[in-house]
């Protein structure tokens, strides 16, 4: 099979790596090719890859070149708008790396379009009566963005679907009627040595927990503070690292609850670091804390890396993290009050416990999150997607005539003709109707 | 060109448009085309069934055809890169019908398909290269209820040199299918109150038996109508009119003309019709061609007498009607030229 | 009984698909039922297959007649409660013809797809008829291995059978049929060519819209052979008279298309006439008509046999004369009548 990869190629891009990653193993089991919209610096791949200047200036030429393409999408518009331009005009899979991209169509209806009308028609097209909500409100920077994702918008007209997660493929196939799969996120974790603690400026016998990545309020470290702040005197050996930037007025918040909990030289914000830091960083850590709620990504590629690094993660049990597997990970309920303060007790006290889910962590990741495994799976995916678009298109090419005549979702002719043409042409009575309006 | 017709039908029913579809892919042949004719079976009972149809009709594929020509709903969706429609029929139950015992009905299901299918006209239609109408009152309503432009196109008799002239006789002829909405019984009513020896020939096949029972009980026993209760041949009916004094063709409220008055021009008998009777009135003008009259039986009788009583008036109405159809170019080479340019 | 008879058509080409339904029709009226019948456009261009196959489901005809006779492929889809299907035509390239050079669907995973969409959508309107019927063994040996149905044989017969004659054994034979490469009439001349005795041959019949230069080429096969003098090529529409004129002197007919489903008018025109027919052990259909050795012959396809064939022909005109005659019989046998055709479908 003949695939055009489409994704963002930057070295400074996670989605790129990934894409790295596994279209290296693609390319061993069929004819793939990367191409690429970026400008900066890019992964190093001995893999074809074309690059194009934009959407525009991909002729039909091109699409002649592949039987598939694929799409990769993040909510970051630079790196994905002139993608999801192209996915305009030829269907293919997209592979969607985060659950919100609200952000993206934010971005990309009101700076780049200045279409205000074209934000809110399209937000009362996915989401109804309570779509109505004005763009001044920029519901995207609260976290009531979860109900109004936005990634239906993506994937309209998509030959199939791919997601990294269990709970995010059954919000998909609420949206889309044509072939969708969930396939365990691959990583590739970067092998480099790492720095010792003594440079890190973290004491041998200390317990460095550490959290990484952008401080948000959703990380809930907060509540890990408090958490440390209840358990006792194993907290005076305690040492944890917030790596990551953290907005100020956040920050300051911050180190105030540490001092509530007279934990003000315990807990230790590092703002930004280079990637070597915070790998180094994550390589001594004893624990990491991993919480998310609510959760806007379609997967987490950072609990997967601290896995594959052998460490015990403590998360919580929605999205994404819900679906690891309970030896591999100390998982909490952020419902239920003081779970968090036991684990992290228990983490803190018991070194074989921290051993045994660390160890169990590596394996599972190890064999779940390979390159090779994903490959295997998005050909075999492929394969579905190209045998549901001849009745995919019979049923556009239906709801492009009903919407011609008035017909909108709802109607009763709708659900009629969906199980009437299932009734006609799926022999195994597969059922998802073949339907999109 | 290879030319497509495209028509509705309903299976084992045949009327005015399907003998005008027949004659039009006859014609086309002998214009040099080759043409086929496309009946698409229509179902619009219970409502459900139309947006199928229509459906079904947008799904299909006309292979080796460069245009289509198309007369009916919903045989006018289907799609085809050359279209023209000379629009016989819209789905009146959705529009002008609407309302009425033969309407869409007010439930939830028929607004819907009322919704369904003047979008579809409204989105349809324009594909279509060009939009003729049969008669100025389709025009007229496609105009109103869709805003869309018709040019009107009149249907010719599929042959009419084969008419004549013999004498103006002694009776008036009602010619075609017997049947509620042509109201021969009007004319049979009207007999009774003629004071002339004027006769009446009814001649047409009924559409049910209650049809003819009323005719044959209104006649009762007046030996001055004579009831032929059958399909009647081009031969006999060529005759009928030969030797008429004048014909009557008075239906409720019919979009076109219909084909009756043509042939009672080219046999140049005057037409007999009511003022409520429609299309028509654009062939007959009153006191021309022929006679226009309320629908009361004892108007249609003094039109009777008139026409009995003073022949040469007859024969000038009758003549003056052949020269008007003629002046209007309801003629095939017209027809044909107009859907192939 | 009012009988609706619903078939697809391809605008302005005629043929066996095209007869039979014309046939029937004649044949039901002069019974005195009540019939009409709708000829649909289809097109057969794969990519547009399955949008046709959907339109003909919506179509509605349950409220219309006491019975829908359908033929041509794919009317069985149609919907009516007392649906007998006298199937013709399967969209091969789905079937039989899949995984062979003739297959048209593309062999990647959307041609599969609409591969199985196809057979399933045949499985639905066919299982749901009242009756299944069909025009030879071989398609109904296809319905029970790909759509597991049962359907019972049906031969078509001619309209008229009783026109044709026979004015005694001429000295040509006749090879009759549309000029098209997959009828094969060039194997006729190549095994022409391999013949001892004098015996003609006599190609007629309108060439293939597409298929102009077949035509040309039978007639540069004819030259480079130097058979001019044996060799006459009528490549036009032949009327019916001459056609059963043609059928009264010949010495024999010869027809061998390729893997045709069913054996054809022409065969069974020969029969009527009383010819005995020549042909291959691959012609398909034909084979349930002609016995080797009774009706006619029917030999390997290979030049050198078939000349064989055509030279005992000439060489015994007793003996093909007996075998012609044989021919009535053997439409006899198989029942191939009208009323046998109408006793089955109304029944």
């Amino acid at each position: 099979m003949r695939i055009g990869w489409f994704t963002p190629f930057s070295s400074r891009s996670a989605i790129a790596r990934f894409s790295r990653a596994v279209v290296g193993e693609l390319s061993k089991i069929a004819n793939v090719e990367i191409c690429h919209f970026s400008n900066d610096d890019l992964q190093q791949t001995t893999v074809p890859v074309l690059h194009f200047s934009s959407a525009a200036a991909v002729s039909e030429n091109v699409f002649s070149r592949y039987d598939l393409v694929v799409y990769n999408f993040g909510n970051h518009l630079p790196f994905h708008g002139e993608i999801y331009l192209l996915s305009r005009r030829l269907p293919g899979i997209c592979i969607l790396h985060d659950f919100v991209m609200h952000h993206f169509f934010a971005e990309h209806l009101l700076e780049h379009l200045n279409s205000p009308g074209t934000y809110s028609l399209v937000m009362e097209r996915l989401y109804g009566e309570a779509g109505r909500i004005s763009p001044e409100a920029r519901i995207w920077e609260s976290d009531e963005v979860v109900q109004y994702p936005m990634f239906e918008e993506v994937i309209r007209g998509a030959l199939g679907v791919v997601t990294h997660s269990l709970f995010f493929a059954e919000r998909v196939k609420e949206a889309f009627g044509g072939p969708t799969r969930r396939i365990a996120l691959a990583y590739d974790a970067p092998q480099e040595v790492a720095m010792k603690r003594g440079e890190l400026g973290v004491a041998d016998d200390d317990i460095l927990i550490v959290t990484v990545g952008h401080a948000n309020p959703n990380k809930r470290i907060e509540d890990v503070i408090n958490a440390l702040g209840q358990i006792g005197d194993s907290a005076r050996r305690v040492s944890y690292a917030v790596v990551g930037s953290c907005p100020a007025v956040y920050e300051e918040r911050l180190r105030g609850v540490a001092r509530a909990n007279a934990l003000e030289d315990r807990v230790h914000f590092l703002g930004h670091v280079p990637d070597d830091v915070l790998r180094s960083y994550l390589a001594n850590a004893d624990i990491c804390v991993n919480l998310r709620f609510p959760s806007f990504e379609g997967a987490s590629a950072s609990v997967i890396e601290e896995m594959l690094c052998g460490k015990p993660v403590i998360v919580n049990d929605t999205g994404f993290f819900s679906e690891l597997p309970d030896a591999c990970v100390a998982r909490v309920s952020l419902a239920r009050h003081g779970e968090l303060v036991t684990q992290l007790r228990r983490l803190v006290t018991e070194p074989e416990v921290r051993a045994r889910i660390g160890a169990n962590a590596r394996q599972f990741a190890n064999s779940e999150f390979r390159p090779s495994r994903y490959a295997a799976e998005i050909l075999d995916f492929a394969w579905e997607a190209r045998s549901a678009f001849p009745l995919l298109r019979l049923a556009d090419q239906v709801a492009v005539e009903l919407n011609r005549m008035g017909v909108t979702r709802g109607k009763r002719i709708v659900d009629e003709l969906a199980t009437g043409m299932n009734q006609l042409f799926c022999a195994e009575k597969s059922g998802t109707p073949l339907w999109r309006i | 060109m290879r030319i497509a017709v495209l028509n509705n039908c309903v299976p084992f029913l045949r009327g005015g448009a399907e003998h005008l579809a027949e004659a039009l892919t006859l014609k086309l042949a002998e214009y040099g085309h080759s043409a086929v004719l496309v009946r698409v079976p229509f179902r619009w009972h219970p409502s459900r069934h139309v947006g199928e149809h229509m459906l079904a009709c947008r799904l299909m594929k006309l292979p080796n055809i460069d245009r289509a020509i198309a007369l009916k709903f919903p045989a006018y969706y289907v799609p085809q890169a050359n279209k023209v429609v000379w629009l016989l029929h819209q789905f009146r139950q959705a529009y002008d019908l609407l309302g009425t015992a033969e309407g869409l009905s007010e439930n939830s299901e028929g607004r819907e398909t009322r919704e369904m299918v003047v979008q579809a006209d409204n989105s349809y239609l324009p594909e279509a290269r060009k939009i003729f109408a049969n008669s100025h009152i389709t025009a007229e309503r496609l105009n109103r209820y869709n805003h869309l432009q018709a040019t009107v196109l009149y249907p010719p008799l599929l042959r009419h040199d084969h008419f004549t002239c013999a004498e103006y006789g002694d009776y008036v002829l009602v010619p075609g299918r017997i049947n509620e909405a042509k109201r021969q019984r009007l004319i049979v009513e009207a007999v009774h109150h003629c004071k002339s020896n004027v006769k009446v020939v009814v001649a047409g096949s009924p559409e049910r038996l209650e049809d003819a029972k009323t005719i044959r009980s209104l006649i009762g026993n007046d030996d001055r109508v004579l009831f032929i209760n059958r399909f009647i041949s081009e031969d006999e009916k060529v005759e009928l009119f030969s030797h008429a004094l004048a014909c009557a063709y008075l239906p409720y409220d019919e979009d076109s003309y219909g084909y009756v008055t043509l042939e009672s021009y080219f046999s140049k008998k005057p037409v007999i019709t009511c003022t409520d009777s429609g299309g028509i009135g654009l062939l007959v003008k009153d006191e021309i061609t022929g006679l226009v009259v309320p629908p009361d039986p004892l108007r249609l009788a003094l039109a009777m007498d008139r026409l009995f009583d003073d022949k040469v008036r007859a024969r000038r109405m009758g003549e003056a009607g052949c020269e008007l159809v003629e002046s209007m170019n309801i003629t095939w080479d017209h027809v044909i030229e107009s859907l192939t340019k | 009984m009012k009988i609706v008879i619903a078939t697809s058509i391809t605008p302005f080409v005629e043929g066996g698909s095209t007869y039979i339904v014309d046939w029937l029709g004649k044949k039901l009226e002069a019974c005195g039922h009540e019939v009409d019948i709708l000829r649909f456009p289809f097109s057969e261009d794969h990519a547009e297959v399955l949008q046709q196959l959907l339109a003909f489901r919506l179509l509605d005809l349950s409220e219309h007649g006491d019975r829908l006779i359908s033929i041509r492929w794919p009317s069985h889809l149609l919907r009516h409660p007392k649906k007998v299907v006298w199937f013709i035509h399967h969209y091969r390239s789905a079937y039989d013809l899949w995984g062979t050079e003739y297959q048209s669907i593309p062999n990647t995973p959307e041609g599969i797809a609409l591969r199985d969409a196809v057979i399933a959508a045949d499985n639905v309107g066919l299982c749901e008829a009242y009756r299944v019927f069909c025009n030879s063994s071989v398609v109904k040996d296809r319905l029970e291995k790909f759509n597991s149905v049962d359907a019972e044989v049906l031969y078509p017969p001619l309209l008229s059978p009783e026109l044709f004659y026979s004015a005694g054994s001429g000295d040509y034979l006749l090879y009759l049929g549309r000029l098209t490469r997959h009828k094969r009439q060039w194997l006729a001349i190549e095994s022409l060519r391999l013949t001892t005795s004098r015996v003609r041959l006599v190609i007629a019949g309108q060439p293939e819209p597409g298929s102009e230069f077949y035509a040309e080429e039978l007639q540069g096969l004819v030259t480079r052979n130097g058979l001019e003098s044996r060799v006459e090529i009528l490549a036009r529409w032949i009327p019916e008279d001459e056609k059963r004129s043609l059928f009264a002197n010949c010495l024999a007919v010869v027809y061998f298309p390729l893997d045709e489903d069913s054996y054809g008018y022409i065969s069974l025109e020969a029969c009527a006439a009383s010819k005995p027919l020549l042909t291959t052990t691959d012609a398909g259909g034909v084979n349930e008509l002609i016995i080797d050795g009774a009706n006619g012959f029917v030999t390997p396809p290979d030049p050198e046999l078939i000349a064989h064939g055509m030279d005992d022909l000439y060489n015994d005109r007793d003996a093909a004369r007996e075998m012609g005659e044989a021919g009535q019989e053997r439409i006899a046998e198989l029942g191939i009548n009208w009323a046998r055709v109408l006793q089955r479908l109304l029944s």
